[in-house]
Parts: C-alpha cells; sequence; structure tokens
C-alpha cells in the first residue's frame, strides 16, 4: 500500500513537471513573415517576443523583448552596444542603422531621458512589426527612417554622439556597410567625441578583415566581447588622444548616472573590454568600395578566437 | 558532328558573301537544310557566343556592386538594375534584328559602329563610373530618379549594343544552312549558358579576388577582343556541305 501511494505520488509529480516543460516549450505564438528583405519569424513566449530572422545557419535571433520588463536586455550584446558610454558618457545625438525589436531603445530612453535616438531601419516590415508585436512606441525623442543606413549617413547632416551600426540581413551585414568609405563617412558624421559602435561576429575571416578596415579610418579601436557570445562590439573614436586604454572610473560614471548603473551593471560591462593584437589583423584585406567581397569572407570559418 | 579543319581563323572568311547567300536561297527554296559540316570558326563562333553571354549578365552583378555604395542594396536597386539590363535585351534584340537583315555593306557598317559604342560605353563605365555616380548621387536626391539616370548613363548602352549581336548570331548560322529556328534556339541556348557562366563566374571567383574597377577594365578588354572576333566571324562566307 505505502509503495502504491510512493508510486502514485511520483506519477502526478512526474506528470506536473513533464506537463510544466511542455507548458515552457509551447509559444504562445509563432508568426512567419515573408518581407521584402528577410524572412522573419516572431515568437512569443510567456513575456518574452523573439523577433528571427532567417540565414543560411538556420534562424538569427535579431531582437528579443521582455514585455513585462522592457529594461530587461533580453539579448546580451544589447548591453554591450552600451560600452559606447565609457567613452561619451552623455549622449544628446544618437543615430542607430538597424532598428530590429528596439530592446536597446527601451533602456536607452529611460537611462538617458533627454537624449534623441534616431533610428534607421531598411525594412518596412520590421518596423512594423516591432510596433504591433514587440510594443514599440515612437516619440519625438525615438524617430524612425525607413531608408538604406549609408543613404541615410550620405544625406543627413547633423551629427552623433554615438553612431551605432547593428544592421544584419538574416545574420549578414550588406557589403556597402563595410567598407572603408562608409567608415569614412560615419566618422565625418561624428561630434569631436563621437564614439562609432559596430556589432560584429568573429567567427569568420569577415572579422579581421572587418577590424582592419575600422582601424584603417579610426586611430583608436575598443573591442568589447559580449560574455558568452561570439558577438565583438567594436568602439572607435576619430581622435589619437587621450588614450582609452585608461582605467575606465566605472564608480564615477554610475553616480553620474544611476539609472545607467542600475540597468546596465557597469563593473560588468567594462570587462568585456578584451585586447586584439595587431598581428591578428595585419594580412587581412582593408574592404573598399572597390573591394568588398563580404559574403565570401563571412563564408570562411576561422578559429579566431584563439588567435586575436 | 565535329569535322574540325586546318586552323584557318579568318583567313579564308572573307571571300564568298554571295555563295553564301546563294546556297542559302536554294536552302530555303527546296527547304532541305543540311547538317553544317563544323569548321574551327563555327566552334569559335560558340565560343564568342558564349563569351557575349558571360559579358552581359556578369556585367550585371558589377553593376550592382558599383551602385551599392551610393543607392544601397535595397529591393529598389535590384529592380531598376534588372528592368534596365531587360530593357536594353529588349532593344538590344530589336536593333540586332534589324541589322542582321540589313544588305551586306551596312550590314557590316553597323557592325562596327554598334562594336565601338559597346567598347566606349564600356570603358565611360569603366573609367568614369564611380565620378558619374557622384555626380548623380548629388544631383537627384529622389532615389528612383537617381538610379534611373544611373542605370541609364552608365549600363543601357553597353548591353544594348553586346545584346544586339544575338539576333546577328541567329541569322549567321541560319544563312549558313541551320534551319531558322534550331538556329535561333541553338544561339539563345548557348548564350544563356554563357550568362549563367558569368553570373557564377563573377559571383564566386571574381568579385572575392578582384576590385570591381580591375574587372570592369577586364570588361573592356574581352568585350574588345570578343567584339572584333564576332564581326569577322559574321563577315565569313558559309561553310557547309550542301549534300
Amino acid at each position: 500500500m505505502k509503495l502504491c501511494c510512493l508510486f502514485t505520488r511520483y506519477s502526478v509529480l512526474w506528470g506536473l513537471s513533464l506537463f510544466s516543460a511542455i507548458a515552457a516549450e509551447t509559444p504562445d505564438y509563432i508568426e512567419n513573415h515573408d518581407t521584402i528583405y528577410n524572412n522573419l519569424t516572431v515568437e512569443k513566449r510567456g513575456t518574452v517576443v523573439e523577433l528571427r530572422a532567417r540565414s543560411r545557419a538556420g534562424e538569427y535571433l535579431e531582437s528579443a523583448v521582455d514585455l513585462a520588463d522592457p529594461l530587461h536586455l533580453v539579448v546580451p550584446y544589447t548591453r554591450s552596444l552600451f560600452a559606447a558610454v565609457f567613452f561619451e558618457p552623455k549622449p544628446a545625438n544618437v543615430l542607430m542603422i538597424g532598428l530590429g525589436g528596439a530592446g536597446f531603445h527601451r533602456v536607452f530612453t529611460y537611462a538617458f531621458p533627454s537624449a534623441r535616438l534616431l533610428s534607421v531601419e531598411l525594412d518596412p516590415k520590421v518596423w512594423e512589426l516591432c510596433q504591433t508585436k514587440l510594443a514599440f512606441v515612437p516619440t519625438v525623442k525615438t524617430p524612425v527612417t525607413v531608408m538604406d543606413g549609408r543613404l541615410f549617413v550620405k544625406r543627413n547632416r547633423e551629427t552623433w554622439d554615438w553612431l551605432i551600426l547593428d544592421a544584419f540581413r538574416g545574420g549578414f551585414v550588406p557589403p556597402h556597410l563595410k567598407t572603408q568609405e562608409f567608415y569614412r563617412e560615419c566618422a565625418a558624421r561624428l561630434t569631436a567625441r563621437g564614439v562609432f559602435v559596430t556589432n560584429l561576429h568573429q567567427d569568420t575571416e569577415l572579422f579581421a578583415a572587418d577590424l582592419r578596415t575600422i582601424q584603417s579610418v579610426f586611430p583608436q579601436v575598443l573591442l568589447f566581447q559580449t560574455h558568452g557570445r561570439g558577438n565583438v562590439i567594436v568602439c572607435a573614436v576619430k581622435y589619437s588622444a587621450p588614450d582609452l586604454n585608461r582605467e575606465t572610473d566605472v564608480v564615477t560614471l554610475g553616480k553620474d548616472n544611476p539609472r545607467l548603473a542600475e540597468t546596465l551593471e557597469l563593473d560588468s560591462l567594462a570587462t568585456e573590454r578584451t585586447p586584439f593584437s595587431a598581428k591578428f589583423v595585419a594580412t587581412a584585406p582593408i574592404l573598399t568600395d572597390d573591394f568588398s567581397p563580404v559574403e565570401f569572407l563571412d563564408a570562411l570559418k576561422t578559429n579566431n578566437t584563439k588567435a586575436r | 558532328m565535329l569535322g574540325f579543319q586546318p586552323v584557318d581563323f579568318f583567313g579564308g572568311l572573307f571571300n564568298d558573301l554571295a555563295e553564301s547567300d546563294r546556297l542559302q536561297n536554294i536552302a530555303l527554296a527546296t527547304g532541305h537544310f543540311t547538317t553544317p559540316n563544323y569548321p574551327v570558326p563555327l566552334v569559335l563562333f560558340h565560343v564568342m557566343v558564349v563569351l557575349l553571354g558571360i559579358l552581359s549578365m556578369g556585367f550585371q552583378l558589377l553593376a550592382s556592386r558599383l551602385l551599392n555604395p551610393y543607392f544601397g542594396s535595397s529591393l529598389i536597386v535590384w529592380a531598376w538594375l534588372i528592368s534596365t539590363f531587360l530593357a536594353a535585351f529588349s532593344l538590344g534584340s530589336i536593333i540586332g534584328g534589324w541589322i542582321s537583315n540589313a544588305p551586306a555593306p551596312q550590314r557590316e557598317r553597323a557592325q562596327w559602329i554598334v562594336a565601338v559604342i559597346a567598347v566606349g560605353s564600356l570603358a565611360f563605365t569603366a573609367f568614369f563610373g564611380r565620378a558619374m555616380l557622384g555626380l548623380i548621387e548629388i544631383s537627384f536626391t529622389e532615389i528612383t530618379t537617381g538610379l534611373l539616370v544611373a542605370c541609364l548613363a552608365l549600363f543601357f548602352l553597353p548591353v544594348t549594343t553586346l545584346s544586339s549581336f544575338g539576333p546577328q548570331c541567329v541569322e549567321f548560322l541560319a544563312s549558313r544552312g541551320t534551319p531558322p529556328g534550331k538556329a535561333s534556339g541553338l544561339v539563345y541556348g548557348v548564350s544563356t549558358l554563357g550568362n549563367i557562366a558569368g553570373v557564377m563566374l563573377t559571383a564566386f571567383l571574381l568579385i572575392p579576388h578582384f576590385p570591381v574597377s580591375t574587372l570592369l577594365y577586364l570588361w573592356l578588354g574581352v568585350a574588345l577582343v570578343n567584339l572584333t572576333t564576332l564581326i569577322l566571324l559574321l563577315r565569313s562566307p558559309s561553310h557547309f556541305s550542301t549534300a
């Protein structure tokens, strides 16, 4: 009898745990959208909505937002983009090329309520889904323009404190957003103390070529590797002095902007800074408008984590 | 059936155009077309048709690389680019049809004029393409207008003139004993194989290893050789047996 009760109890517990596991695995909804540039999947699971784009390796996570806690940065590299704050702690005017699900925007507007964050997005469907599914509400401080990023940088005459390039099309960046000429155009649109920020993937030959190209334009380039991920965030500035390789005063930064400290864990963010050797990029090609085999380099896998 | 004759690429090509026309008239009158006895120039002719296809479609990929820094890589760019090339193929085919049915002296003159325009316009794109795009970008704030002007200025003329040789190649085979339908199918089939080769070579071999500017010079050189050879071949007399 005792054995029977024990069996029943374990069966119920096992059943419950199986049910909860299935419930956790089952999304609230999955939608597929064929857009003019992407094949997108929007998936809601509990309070988290993910925006994914189909790429050759499966689905590439473009963005994710926790609707119940918008200040929670679900995609880890999004926090790394804030490394720009170490070099320009008070951005007033920020340009972001690539909107995604606007997870970055929610923390940015919380941490810098008086700053303006303008986004440029190529795919109108991404912009639509960002509003309808990922609950992004644009304001006068967070306008969005649907246009090619390079075209926008060329035609817009404003200068930016942070210029963030995070434009992916199914896991890869279009070649014309990877060239020396484009980086020069970006540098020209930065304020004197402005920071150029871009999100790179370090598992292909393209990574070294990217770094060398960025280094050919910006005198100082620093890397931040997102903990446990393949993303490397590049922060680059167009001045040579002061030297950016100094110790970051995280405490003062946190005191000056408590909201930032509260949402980002600045200590942890500062530890993402990672060195790279000149030798690693020395033989990589500089990508130009004339020679930019991005797709080819992106397809060549490399074990550059060790090399770096 | 390939019956190779001793190599004599151009020596015997300019003798007997009248004989060619006479034999074609006999074939048309009797309805008795014969299997051509392929000489080396005819093999060379097919190689030139393949090259023509490579030049046309490979050029489209180079064109996209030229446009991207100025107009982005959006669907709008591809829509204009593809439409421009198709319009050029269309007009080129019509012009080529007119030329192929013109009397011999006028036809030869027209062929050289078209070839000079093709090489000249390719040279313009290769040497002044980027400067031109920079100018267009400043002059036209509306992307659609800018793209239209850029595509017309840099790509329309080379592709129109290159594609005008297609119908002339059909006429070349038809006038040498190949039934017109078969000649048309053969030329467009071989040319399309060239198109595929052009796309694949450009995408997987050339663009990954060479700057676009270098490739445009390469295109210019190949076009010069291709069109010169093709015109000389098109002027050659018939090489077929009347059985």
